[in-house]
């Protein structure tokens, strides 16, 4: 193996490791504050790199009925329980985020698409379609079961994973689809021949790290957030409302899935299926991290995406064989250092 | 006949029907239904009741199934061998994933199952020997003298019995001595090394026997379906298991009978009844059936069984105990022996001093009272005490011998009992059970024994000897109740109960009397003198002084990790710094 | 519970329960979703094409989904025959749902038109004839065309599945007789989003030609990062790639990409006296015509040749026996296996006892990428 492989299989991990590392974020995320292994979370990189392909292609993609479908649903649910609580007085702001915004992008995607607009016009409107996905999907199948076991949890994430998948396949089909690269240009590092996209990825990913450092240090939400992650009865009790922290982490994970899924459109092709083994790649990322800091979180996703990269190398047909069996023993020795903590029991 | 042994039966008169009542695909359905409750009984095993979450068990129907896959085509090996030879090859694949991977904590074990199982594939899928992608063809059918096992309905003979032997063992094994174990295993374990269960190794033993099922499990499938490849052994196999076990209801070996009928017969349905609704067949299978597991698991989050259990009007399940022969006793220290001595002991956390070089002993015989304000480091002592937590330095002796460096589990096997200051009860188990988990060490017979039901002698008397001491803890008529729904004063005393069911010399209690009414800490306070009498010595914490200062010999008295005093009750109230760190702390 | 299940067993029982039927039925299973999805929706999509009557008898289709899984699939199998008591049964994408079914097949006693190339022992062939060309067949095509332009070292990358096996080995299998060595066995899957490790495996082989066994759009991954990283050999794919999908997703980097096919692919090109010229141009118009330009693919052709050939075998099995009977089914399979010169959109088959495919090369032709579409190389 020589320098000039070793250097080009480093930056195909760094590329590839960068979009874990967000994914491991968002999983991260997730997790603390719910106790949701978010299984869905490769789902918003297929749905918004195929709705952007497909927006190129000029044709609607399908993700807006699933946006009105599962904004009605949400609203369905708010409203009985504004009905059984005699609290109408919520019913306009019901209506205005579950219903009225939707429509509202819809339309704006409906709009567009025949019009052909710039890149970033089309990248705007997948975010507004794909981002709420997040909190409305919170609303609808977490929420009702947010004090629930975490294998029963996980379980509802499985359930949730088919039925976008199966959306995926009916509205994307079951071929592959790619994106038009932001950039075309090529820079010469060394011996390396970078593409601006790749950079791109890596730059984007470190911004939103950024981001959320600053999110959660430096702002009342993400005080909340961490609060919330830490102890959720607590949290609670001093007037944080848990289920709105839940609906806030599953918006950050769809803006993180979101922008993942548009980074990696142009330089791979995805499939409706293809989210899941990012998604899972980007979860073992976390636990290598610990599942608690976001730090070491992002810097085991980078290690799984550079040992994917040699892996796939050495020897392609085992490649996840080597992956997932090299895990095994870093989560041995982790294991080993971090204190047992037992289950509560569920009452 | 109790409607429970009654649903039993109808379920057997069924079993043994439908092979000559149902059509030819429904038998077809219930050989797939009962491979797939094979494994998910393990998963519920597994996961529902020990609580590790294994995304794994599809690896081991794969190891059974190419293991037998492979002797059978390859080296034309009799079925009848390769069944023991791929049981063998798991049980050792299992034993060393196991040993490694179950005593990973927390959410590193379900992540481990994850990668073994993915790894595992693609070696499936890559190796010459086993067809690689497209698997083994030709799998021999298997025969039982002259009984060739061809058709869907011989082999939904032979799945079936496996199927019933495999819930019939699970059931056995579950009401016994290690079954109580196994099932204080996924909240309580702590306290289940406290009484001298070898959790680590309990782990082992139920994984090792989730794999096992999941071996027979793949033995018969490529028997059955006479093919082998890697697809039906990848990871959302996997995860389909897991899905059986929460939908059935995790908790209880039926579920797996459960949980795997609706999902094989729920899939069935769909494939029948949606292209009538939809154009496109098939797209819409798996999102509609997403969309009715989140529905149920809204509903119930349970799963299936316990709506399943309220159809069929059980009296109480578990019988009163019958007397029995006592079980043998500990040898006594005589009164006034050197019992605890504890010699210097620290304990730190971070930079919090929790014990600091604390000295005090015990003669046999006593009741020695520890007191001192809340933080004080009392719960801690227990811990170094008991061996939950590990002292930083000093010794602690016990009878003479350094216990200090011994698991809790050792230091429980030579006579040392406890309670906990925070409840540590299985909240879903009888009375009676919880406190047979204290007799633990008072019986030999292990998970094989109880599976074969060899147990039953030794089991009246473990349950006849807790019977025993929950009378006398004054809860009889709560005896079958389950611990969980007991006020938390009256689960206090179950875990007296279970303390002494466990014949120690030494007894710690943690807080006994918080919670309880006056009448019941007289008949508690009543209790405790008579157990010294009986030569069993206390060490107590306690913050109700009255109750304390009745009770003890001697006191012992700690503020911020250190020993403040010692001495007789009555010395101890009129010491100045004592009083001061009573009623200086409250101004 | 066993009330329950008991009565929820019995009303699926008379759900599903077969009507006695004088019309012939044919069981199909298929992937449309799951991994194999992008091949399995074409191999659906042909059956709202096929004829209404199979031998002048009038014909019902049970389709069912097996998600690409090889149990689902062998699950479907046993259900098609002992619950809809079907005449023969078809399907499925991928191997090993394939095998399975041929499995079940062989059991059961029922003809199998498999549409998947599988290779079986000999004495499982009795029940199971096979539609596709033999991958041998496909990939001799390649084999010539390196020979032809001196390619002496061959690098492969395909598919950590069934198919890319398969394609290793026909690959590999005309490597002595062309002259040429295969000097790498990559693998990626699906869904990889990077192949770049295994691309640099095979740059440091130097190869003369590259082949890959991906299927779809599944097969520009590793086209593309080739030719990104400047690799100026020639690039050969395999029937499964041939697509407009395929082109799209690879844009300008896939041009010149050489692959076998059927020749409905490229029916427009086939010159007028070709065999198959008038049913692949008929057959691929009506699919585009159905499902959207540029839509044509081999596998559609697949279910629609394995219905021909039924169609073709139907009347002689039909002078023996009532369809719905064992002794249909057998003569059913009997007459497959004389089935002589049916022209389908791929190629003319000619059924023997030993032969159960009945392909040659008129089923096979060399297509390539010129300006973003697949046309017929000369």
């Amino acid at each position: 193996m020589t320098a000039e492989i070793v250097a080009w299989l480093a930056q195909d991990g760094i590329t590839n490791g960068a979009i874990y590392a967000l994914l491991a974020l968002a999983l991260l995320l997730v997790f603390t504050v719910t106790r949701v292994i978010f299984v869905p979370q490769g789902e918003f990189i297929a749905y918004a790199a195929l709705s952007l392909a497909l927006m190129e292609s000029g044709r609607v993609p399908g993700t807006i009925y699933i946006l009105l479908a599962g904004g009605a649903l949400a609203a369905a649910m708010e409203t009985a329980r504004a009905v059984r609580e005699r609290a109408l007085a919520r019913l306009p702001r019901i209506l205005a985020l579950y219903v009225v915004l939707p429509a509202a992008v819809a339309g704006a995607v409906w709009w567009a698409v025949p019009r052909n607009l710039a890149q970033w016009v089309q990248i705007l409107l997948v975010l507004a379609m794909v981002v709420p996905l997040g909190p409305i999907m919170y609303r609808v199948a977490y929420q009702p079961l947010a004090s629930a076991s975490v294998l029963v949890l996980f379980i509802v994430s499985m359930a949730v994973h088919y039925v976008l998948m199966g959306l995926s396949l009916v509205f994307f089909g079951g071929e592959g689809l790619r994106s038009r690269p932001f950039s075309e240009g090529q820079f010469q590092l060394g011996v390396l021949n970078v593409s601006a996209q790749s950079l791109w990825v890596v730059a984007a990913s470190l911004v939103l790290i950024a981001a959320l450092w600053f999110l959660f240090e430096r702002t009342i939400y993400g005080k909340a957030l961490r609060a919330t992650a830490v102890n959720r009865v607590g949290a609670r009790l001093v007037g944080i409302p848990t289920n709105l922290m839940g609906q806030l982490s599953f918006l950050l994970a769809a803006f993180i899935g979101a922008v993942s899924g548009i980074l990696i459109s142009p330089i791979t092709t995805l499939y409706y299926d293809t989210g899941f083994i990012i998604g899972l790649k980007g979860f073992v990322g976390a636990i290598l991290g610990g599942m608690v800091s976001y730090p070491l979180a992002a810097v085991g996703a980078l290690a799984v995406g550079l040992l994917e990269s040699f892996a796939s190398f050495w020897a392609s047909a085992y490649k996840e064989s080597i992956v997932f069996t090299l895990i095994i023993p870093v989560l041995v020795w982790l294991s080993l250092r971090s204190h047992h903590v037992e289950e509560e029991e569920e009452k | 006949m109790t409607p429970a042994r009654a649903a039993f039966g109808l379920f057997l008169a069924f079993l043994v029907a439908a092979p000559f009542a149902l059509p030819e695909f429904y038998v077809t359905l219930m050989n797939y239904i009962g491979l797939a409750a094979l494994v998910t009984l393990g998963l519920v095993l597994l996961t529902g009741v020990a609580g590790l979450m294994s995304f794994g068990q599809q690896a081991f129907v794969g190891i059974g199934a190419y293991a037998t896959g492979v002797l059978t085509t390859v080296y034309a090996v009799s079925p009848w061998l390769s069944l023991p030879a791929g049981l063998a090859l798991t049980g050792l694949a299992a034993l060393g994933i196991g040993a490694i991977t179950v005593r990973l904590s927390g959410h590193y074990l379900p992540i481990s199952t994850i990668a073994w199982g993915i790894a595992l594939y693609f070696v499936f899928g890559n190796l010459e020997i086993l067809g690689r992608y497209n698997g083994l063809q030709g799998v021999p059918p298997i025969t039982v003298g002259g009984w060739t096992v061809d058709s869907g309905r011989d082999s939904y003979v032979l799945i079936w019995v496996a199927t019933l032997a495999a819930l019939v063992a699970a059931r056995n094994l579950l009401d016994s001595r290690s079954g109580r174990a196994v099932r204080a295993l996924r909240f309580r374990g702590t306290m289940a090394e406290s009484f001298g269960v070898d959790t680590a190794r309990l782990k082992l033993v139920v994984f090792l026997y989730a794999a096992l099922l999941a071996a027979l499990s793949g033995w018969l499938y490529a028997h059955f379906l006479r093919f082998v490849s890697p697809g039906p052994f990848n990871v959302n196999a996997g995860i389909e298991y897991l899905f059986m076990a929460v939908v059935g209801g995790a908790s209880s070996v039926w579920g797996a009978v459960v949980g795997a009928s609706v999902l094989t017969m729920l899939k069935e349905w769909l494939k029948d009844i949606l292209p009538a609704l939809f154009e496109q067949s098939g797209n819409y299978e798996v999102i509609v059936f997403g969309v009715l597991m989140v529905a149920l698991l809204h509903r119930t989050s349970a799963g299936l069984m316990p709506a399943f259990a309220r159809l069929v009007p059980t009296s109480r399940r578990e019988a009163r105990p019958r007397e029995a022969a006592p079980l043998a006793r500990r040898e006594r220290p005589r009164a006034g022996e050197p019992l605890l001595d504890v010699r210097a002991a620290h304990k730190q956390f971070g930079g919090l001093v929790a014990v600091s070089h604390l000295s005090f002993d015990m003669k046999s015989g006593e009741i020695l009272g520890l007191i001192g304000p809340n933080g004080a480091g009392k719960s801690t002592m227990f811990n170094l005490i008991t061996g939950v937590l590990a002292a930083d330095d000093g010794e602690i002796l016990f009878r003479g011998e350094r216990i200090d460096r011994l698991p809790s589990r050792d230091i429980a096997r030579r006579g040392i009992g406890r309670t906990f200051q925070h409840v540590n009860l299985v909240g879903a188990m009888s009375v009676l059970e919880n406190v047979a988990i204290g007799a633990h060490l008072r019986g030999r017979h292990g998970s094989v024994a109880s599976i074969l039901r060899l147990d039953r002698a030794e089991e009246a008397r473990l349950r006849a000897e807790a019977a025993r001491q929950v009378e006398r803890a004054g809860l009889g008529e709560h005896l079958l109740d389950a611990a969980g729904s007991l006020p938390l004063g009256q689960q206090r005393l179950v875990e007296i109960a279970r303390a002494l069911a466990a014949d120690p010399v030494l007894l710690l209690l943690d807080e006994p009397a918080a919670g309880l009414r006056y009448r019941e800490k007289q008949a508690l306070a009543a209790l405790l003198r008579g157990l010294r009498e009986e030569g069993i010595s206390i060490l107590l914490v306690e913050h109700d002084m009255d109750f304390v200062m009745g009770l003890v010999d001697r006191l012992v008295v700690m503020d911020f990790g250190e020993k403040l005093a010692e001495g007789l009750p009555q010395e101890i109230q009129r010491n100045p710094a004592v009083i001061e760190a009573y009623l200086g702390g409250i101004e | 519970m066993n009330r329950t299940l008991l009565a929820a067993v019995a009303a699926a029982a008379t759900l599903g329960a077969a009507a006695a039927h004088a019309e012939i039925t044919i069981g199909v299973t298929l992937g449309a979703t799951g991994p194999g999805a992008s091949l399995g929706i074409h191999y659906k999509n042909a059956f709202q094409l096929m004829p209404k009557t199979l031998g002048g008898e009038p014909v019902k289709y049970v389709i069912l989904e097996d998600g690409s899984d090889a149990t689902n699939a062998g699950k479907n199998a046993r259900k098609l025959i002992t619950e809809d008591r079907v005449d023969a049964i078809m399907g499925s994408n991928g191997v090993p749902s394939s095998l399975q079914i041929a499995q079940v097949a062989f059991e059961t006693k029922t003809p199998y038109v498999c549409l998947t190339p599988i290779s079986l022992p000999p004495e499982k062939y009795h029940w199971t004839f096979v539609v596709p060309q033999p991958t041998e067949l496909m990939m001799g095509a390649v084999a010539e065309h390196m020979k032809a332009n001196g390619v002496k070292t061959v690098g492969f990358i395909g598919f950590s599945d069934g198919w890319g096996d398969l394609m290793y080995k026909a690959t590999t299998h005309h490597a002595a007789a062309y002259g040429y060595k295969v000097v790498t066995d990559e693998r990626y899957a699906r869904a990889d989003t990077s192949v770049t490790g295994q691309i640099l495996k095979i740059l440091a082989a130097k190869p003369d030609a590259v082949v890959v066994g991906g299927s779809g759009t599944g097969g520009a991954l590793p086209h593309v990062a080739l030719v990104e990283r400047g690799y100026k050999g020639r690039i050969y794919h395999n029937h499964g790639t041939v697509n407009a999908e395929f082109i799209k997703v690879g844009g300008k980097a896939v041009e010149g990409a050489i692959a076998p096919t059927g020749p409905l692919i490229v029916p427009e090109e086939l010159p007028a006296n070709y065999p198959t010229k008038k049913v692949s141009l008929d057959f691929t118009k009506r699919y585009e015509e159905a499902f959207g330009a540029g839509r044509r693919n081999a596998f559609g052709g697949y279910s629609y040749d394995g219905v021909l050939i039924l169609d073709a075998a139907v009347p002689a099995a039909l002078k023996k026996a009532k369809p719905g009977t064992p002794e249909f089914r057998a003569a059913l399979r009997d007459a497959l296996e004389g089935v002589k010169n049916v022209v389908g959109s791929h190629g003319v088959y000619n059924m023997t006892a030993t032969n159960h495919n009945g392909q040659d090369e008129r089923a096979r032709v060399l297509v390539r990428v010129e300006n973003g579409v697949w046309r017929l190389l000369k």
